[in-house]
Parts: C-alpha cells; structure tokens; sequence
C-alpha cells in the first residue's frame, strides 16, 4: 500500500494517523460510557489498524522509479474492494430490513436490530459505503486518464479514500447504538460531519490540482461531472448539518434548522444528494466508461454540455417536490413540481445520448454483459427520471408520496441506475487496473447481470403495486361518505409485496455476492497481461494550444 | 434590513427567471461556438487511445 | 511560455469551479432565502407551549430509533387525511422541532395528531410488543425502553442548547429540567407542582409506564407521543377547508 510513497511520505503519513489517534483518545476521553465514547474507541481502532500497515512496511525499500512516469492506481484498487465489501454489508442489511416488515419478528431482542436502526445501516451502506467508493475510485481513474497527469499527490488519495470510510464507518457504527440525527440521508452526528467536511475538501483540492496538471487542453466532460459532485456535495452538507452540539462531551446535537425550514433544507438537500451523489457523480461514469468499453466515442459531445448544465442548474430547485400538500408555502411546492418537470429534459437526453453512442456496437451489447450492465444503466436512467418529474406533479404526488411507490422510484434508480452502472464501470476496471487479461469468469458476469435485472424488476414491481394500491386504499369512500378502510386494513394488503420485495432484493444481493467472487478470482488467479510495445502512447502528438 | 417576505418571493420570482435564461443563453454559445468544435472532436474521440501513462 | 500556457489552464479549471457554483447555488437560495422571513406568513398561535424536558427526552427517543422512517407527523391538505388523521398540519405545530419529523413515509400511520387518542397503558403494552395489541402490525418491539432508564443528568444541557437557538426556554425551566421529567412522570410526588408551574396546567402529568418510582425512557417516549399534536390549539381554529383528492380520471 505505502510501496510507492518515500521515506519522508510515510513519516507524515504516521503523523497523520496518530493525529486521528488523538482526536480519537480525546473523544473517548470526553464520551467516557456515552456514544461519544464508544466512538472515540471505533476511531483508535480504525487509526491503529492503518498504523499497523503504514508500519510494517515502514523501512520496506523505497521506490526506485521516476513516479510521475506512471497513474497513481493503488488507491482506485483499495477503493475498488471497499466499494464491492461495502456492496455486499448494505445490501445485507437492506434484504433483512425488507424480511422484517413482512416478517417483523426477525429480530434480536435488543435496541440494535430494530427496523429504525437498521434502515440507515442500509442506506448509508449502498449509498455512501458502495456509491461513494465506487466513485472516488472511478474519479481518480478518470481525471488521470482524461487529464494524461498522475494525482497531484501521494499521500492525500489515501487520506481521502480512508477518510471517508471512517466517517461511513462511524455513520453505521453509530446508528446501531443510537447516534444519529434522524436527517433522512444526513444521519450522522455533529463530530463525523467536521470530518467528512476535512475529507471533502482534501478530494476536492487533490481534484482540481490533477486537472490543473493536464495536458489535454480541454477538461473532458466526465470530470465536469465529477467536479460538480464533489462540489456541491460540499455546498449541501454543510448547510443542511449546521448544529449545535449539548455540550464537547455528547454526540447529540441539534439543527440550527427549525420545523418548516429545517423541511425545505433537508428536502433541498435530500433531493440534492440524488442529484449530485448519485447521478452527476455516476454520469461522470457513464461518460467515460461507456465510450470506452464500446470503442465508440460519445455520440454528441454537445449534447452531454448541454446536458450537464441543465442538470447543474434544474436540480436545485426541485426539492420541494417532496413536501407536497404540506405546510410548505405554495408558491415553493409550485416551482418545485415546474423545475422537476423541466429536468426531464437533461437527463433524457444524457439517456439518449448514452444509447446513441451504442448505435453501431449492438453486437458488442449482446455478447458483452459488462457493456450490457451500462446499456441497461442508460435505459433505467431513461425510466427512473420520467418517473420522478411524474412523481412531482401535485396530483400524482397526492397519490403516491408515504407510499411504497416512492421506495419503488428510489430503487429503480438505486439498483437499476447506480449500481448497474457502477457494476459495469468496475468490470471494465478491474482486468485494467490489475492488468489481467480478463475477468476470471465472463459467464458469472452474464449470471450477475441477469440476476441484477431480475431482482431490480421484481422489487420495483412489488413496489409499483403496493404504493398505488396503498395510496388508493386510503382514499376510498364508502358509499355512505366515510373512509372504507382502516390503516391497518391497508397494512394488511401489503404483505405480500413486502415478501416479494424482499425476494427481488435477494436476487440482487445475490448477484453482487457473485460480482466479488469473481473480482477477487480475477485479480488472484487470472494471469497478467504481457506489455508489448503497443501500450505505449501512440498519439503522442502535442496538444493543441501549444 | 426591511426585506420582507413578499419583497423576496417577488424577488424570486423575477430574478431567478431571468438569471436562468441567460445562464442557458450562455451554455448553448459555449457549446455551439465554431472554434470550439476542434476541441470537442478531440476531447471525445482522445479518451479511446490506448495510452496508459502520463504525458510528460 | 508552458509557463503561461499552464497558468491559463490552471484558470479554466477554477473558472469552470466558479461557474459549477453559479448555476447550482441560485435554486437553493431562491427557495429557501424567503423562509427565513416566513413568521410574518406563517399563523399565529399565542397558545403555544413548549416540550417539556419529559417529552423533549421522548422526542429525542424518538429521534435516536429512527421512527420517521415508517412513521410521518405530517398531515396533508387533502380530505381523507383530515378525516383519518385530523385537522392538516400548520407550519406553526413544527415552529420548536429539530430537527422536524415530517417523514417521507407510512408504513405506520402519522402520528402527527396521536396525542390523547390512546391511553398510556396501550401505548406502554403496544411499544412493548406491538402484535399483542394489534396482532397484523409489522412494528418491532420496542421492550428495552421500559427496561432503560432515562439520563436525566444531560437535560439541562439539552434545554440550554435550545434556548440558544431560540426556544422560549427560562432559565428557570433549564435549571429545572432534571427535576421537571421526575415531577412529570410522578405526578404525586413534590416535584410535580414545578411542572405545571413552568410548563401551564394542560401539561399532562402521569406515570407514563405504570410506575412511578422509576423514570424509563418508555416514560419520555410516551409522554411525547402523548402531546404530539397538542401544543397548541392552533390547527382546530380558522384555518381554511382541505382539499378534495384529486380525481385521477379528470
């Protein structure tokens, strides 16, 4: 892990984790046998299993090889195997949370197994855990290679990438003993958002140094897409988590938010995160992974500028959609349906303009499944944003929202959207990083991506039927003017959804489980690539502009 | 400050609208701007070499 | 001049930062800069009291076990959720909660206007195992609650933070506040008077679980479930006729 960094690099790297050490001393210190506590202890433990690695190979040889002259990989290999390890805990966790409410005693009897503290253990596992390594990995690998520059530094990729798994790992830890802010989607306490807020702003330099390395005149448009995640992850999470915690000694904090505005700022953020988390940052996949692996350029540059501004721009003001019908004032739920219609718009022309990229390369689709997992990304991008500018609309959202119908949308976008992509991003990636000739088994990436499909659809049509079967029942009227059914009447009626859910998320669980194996056969058994001549830069011709 | 709620939602209103249109005014001379189509060409077309270190 | 040449990449790269800002930042701002000024739109309710250090330890159970995921308080302006749930929510209700618990969805049912529908006892016995109540719900079992004490010894330091951020905290009330969730949940006990005293005579004082020699946190949990909705008067008066659901025919 350190083979590539000098003497001196791994001295700070030391000092660096022993800081992490202190604060962790010192928040164990002032927690004592509160939460705060109890993670003081997580933070030592997570600094003394790096020191442990930075120090056993501490006086390991130093690199003798002029680094500038290769890509900065190992970081986007760690990353890599986080992303697939955190795949496999969130999933878990989501395909047990969906057994316990069809089948709610599934449980332990203690505070930490139930569905309240496990929901976010699933939530923050697939999508910072899964989707956040997914996309530090990829956008180290992208900006290195759109840019022709190595990162702009040696020991900061690593803090950004450990970085961020210790705050995901203090997110998790701390909702299973009951820290947690009860943002949806911004749970974690005041002391691991200071963190994350120090990582982000590592990546976000170590981003923008390595572009200001390039030497490609034009900054392609992956990292554009890269760049505005990172960014405006930055701007949202600091607004929607400024709060005062009860005193330095208590994990628990409160939101200088209150009521209504703390709605419209958690929804702006909520809805935000969507945007930039788990759709430019993903897009920024999409557009670089997907030419690549169909050795066809994108089919409209212009179109993806075009695109990516519509979605910069239109996002940010469709959050109230989520606070229809509510105390909200009109006038924001009203721009907020309007905008989330008009973002139609950008994200089917970035659908479209994915697919038109594989006019031509069809062959390559069916008789590749890594291709074929990007296709299918494109596709449920294509339906998963039609139906969210549906969802927006008031009327239908009078219907849907509290709905199962809404957990059906986030899915079909999660699953269908986000992990195909970044399935089919990272089977792309691995024989390349690790240069191997291949993937261990083609045939298991054909079982992985048809059992991805099939779990994406049945859960999405579980989900389909019991939302708009719930949000019917409770409006009926009888005949004589009164509601026809209790809460529990509709209740009722969902239970065989909620079994055949929790099968779809089963079958996608599966296949991922199938998706590490074979990752960890191909870089332990698939011999490596012989480097002939002809990797080497061939178009070596000057840019432009100079 | 005597800015009030109306004053801002009006505000709102007005300004947000225009600051839009012209933001896409200015996206779509970027993107069709003749000179820079040479820089599109290359930049999609450039990620397909098979090219695996840094330019120096 | 590669010298000059990279300067001016290096100002591409922030300029594009710049322009990312520009286009994201406006919408968020837009929307959110006029709530800041809402309390001249938002209704008035004069009557309105705050939690008490009971039920703010409760509204904080609530938080740390993640009730909003199956459960909203939120009350639509739609006809069949007035007529299930009661009258809709104002922004006014949600004027002390952070953070707000508005939810985004029921897999239980809202519970903005639960207070005062149940007695303590089903909610002690519906918490402890919610099947021997309601044998079809799917709720876990919430037991532990009433086998944990409450910390009382950070309650002041909670109120005190509030106070802070702008709830009509008194002093007295923050140095009370530990005594206060004692006197709530023993209602014949000396500590009791102080409660009514500080808090106004509609605060509810029982001993929530049953017993009052000991203060759990299924004491604070059901205190708080007991005054959702009854902070104030506000929702039951001069507040226009909710809406029809719409006709998906139309």
């Amino acid at each position: 892990m350190i083979a590539k960094l000098t003497s001196s690099e791994r001295q700070t790297a030391v000092v660096i984790v022993l800081l992490v050490a202190i604060a962790g001393i010192a928040m164990a210190a002032a927690g004592r046998n509160a939460p705060l506590g109890v993670h003081g202890l997580v933070v030592i433990l997570f600094a003394g299993a790096l020191l442990y690695s930075l120090l056993s190979a501490f006086y390991a040889p130093e690199p003798t090889e002029e680094r500038e002259e290769s890509y900065y990989d190992d970081p986007i290999k760690v990353g890599i195997v986080l992303a697939m390890a955190w795949a496999l805990f969130g999933m878990f966790m989501g395909v047990w949370i969906a057994a316990q409410l069809a089948w709610p005693n599934l449980v332990f009897d203690a505070a930490w197994s139930t569905f309240g503290r496990l929901r976010p253990t699933h939530t923050t596992g697939v999508i910072f855990g899964f989707g956040g390594n997914a996309l530090i990995a990829t956008s180290f690998h992208v900006v290195q290679r759109t840019s022709r520059a190595r990162l702009a530094g040696q020991i900061s990729p690593w803090f950004v990438l450990f970085g961020f798994n210790l705050f995901c790992v203090l997110a998790v830890s701390g909702y299973l003993i009951g820290i947690t802010q009860s943002k949806e989607y911004a749970e974690p306490e005041w002391y691991a958002d200071l963190w994350l807020v120090v990582v982000w702003v590592t990546y976000f330099l170590l981003y923008i140094r390595t572009l200001a390395r390039r030497k490609e005149p034009h900054i392609y448009v992956a990292n554009w897409y890269f760049m505005a995640f990172i960014l405006v992850v930055a701007i949202l999470h600091i607004v929607n988590n400024l709060a005062l915690p009860i005193s330095w000694g208590s994990a628990k904090s409160y939101t200088i938010w209150p009521g209504v505005q703390d709605a419209m700022v958690q929804w702006w953020y909520g809805h935000n995160a969507v945007a930039f988390f788990l759709t430019a940052g993903f897009l920024g996949m999409l557009y670089y992974y997907l030419p690549v692996r169909a050795g066809r350029p994108i089919f409209s540059y212009r179109l993806s500028i075009l695109s990516f501004w519509g979605i910069t721009f239109f996002y940010m003001w469709a959050g109230s959609h989520h606070l229809h019908y509510t105390a909200l004032p009109q006038w924001v739920q009203t721009l907020g349906m309007t905008f989330s219609v008009m973002l139609l718009v950008p994200s089917w022309a970035s659908a479209g303009n994915a697919l038109l990229t594989l006019n031509g390369a069809w062959h390559k689709v069916r008789d590749d499944a890594t291709l074929r997992f990007m296709m299918a990304a494109a596709v449920f991008y294509g339906i998963s944003t039609f139906e969210g500018s549906f969802l927006a609309i008031r009327p239908v959202n009078a219907l849907s929202h509290y709905t199962d119908w809404t957990v059906g949308h986030v899915h079909a976008g999660a699953l269908g959207w986000v992990a195909l992509i970044s399935f089919g991003s990272i089977y792309t990636l691995v024989p390349s990083l690790w240069k191997r000739e291949r993937m261990y088994s083609p045939a298991l990436i054909e079982w992985h991506f048809w059992l991805a499909i099939a779990g994406t659809l049945v859960y999405v049509f579980a989900m389909w039927n019991s939302g708009i079967l719930q949000g019917l029942m409770w409006r009926t009227y009888t005949e004589e003017g009164s509601l026809a059914y209790s809460f529990l009447d509709t209740l009722v009626a969902m239970y065989p959804y909620y079994i055949a859910r929790t099968l779809g998320g089963f079958l996608f669980f599966a296949g991922t489980a199938i998706g590490c194996y074979n990752i960890w056969m191909t870089i332990r058994l698939v011999p490596a690539t012989v480097v002939s001549e002809a990797d080497l830069p061939a178009t070596r011709a000057a840019p432009a502009g100079e | 400050m005597d800015l009030d709620y109306d004053t801002l939602v009006a505000f709102s209103k007005s300004w947000g609208l225009f600051y839009l249109m012209g933001f896409f005014l200015c996206v779509v001379v970027y993107a069709f701007w003749p000179s820079n189509r040479k820089h599109f060409t290359r930049a999609k077309t450039s990620i397909l070499d098979q090219d695996d270190k840094p330019w120096r | 001049m590669p010298e000059l040449f990279h300067r001016k990449l290096e100002r591409s790269a922030i300029g594009f930062v710049l322009a990312i800002i520009a286009a994201a930042s406006v919408g968020g701002i837009v929307e959110i800069a006029p709530l800041f000024t809402i309390d001249e739109t938002v209704e008035e309710a004069p009557d309105m009291r705050v939690y008490t250090p009971l039920e703010l330890a409760g509204r904080n159970i609530y938080v740390r076990e993640g009730c909003y995921a199956c459960h909203s308080q939120m009350i639509r302006t739609l006809r069949d959720e007035v007529e299930r749930y009661g009258p809709y929510s104002l922004a006014v209700e949600s004027k002390y909660d952070r953070p707000m618990l508005w939810g985004s969805k029921r897999t239980g049912p809202d519970l903005a206007r639960i207070g005062g529908k149940y007695s303590d006892a089903w909610h002690v016995a519906h918490l402890i195992n919610p099947r021997d109540v309601v044998p079809e719900s799917n709720m876990p079992a919430y037991g532990f609650l009433g086998r944990t004490a409450l910390r009382t010894d950070e309650l002041a330091d909670h109120l005190r933070v509030q106070k802070t951020l702008g709830v009509p905290y008194t002093d007295e009330m923050v140095e009370n506040a530990a005594r206060d969730a004692y006197g709530q949940a023993a209602p014949d006990s000396d500590f009791a008077a102080g409660v009514t005293e500080r808090y106004g005579d509609a605060t509810e004082m029982s001993a929530f679980d049953g017993v009052a020699t000991q203060l759990t946190e299924m004491d604070a949990l059901v205190a708080y479930l007991q005054v959702l909705g009854r902070l104030t008067e506000a929702a039951y008066q001069n507040t226009v006729a909710p809406q029809e659901a719409p006709d998906p025919n139309d």
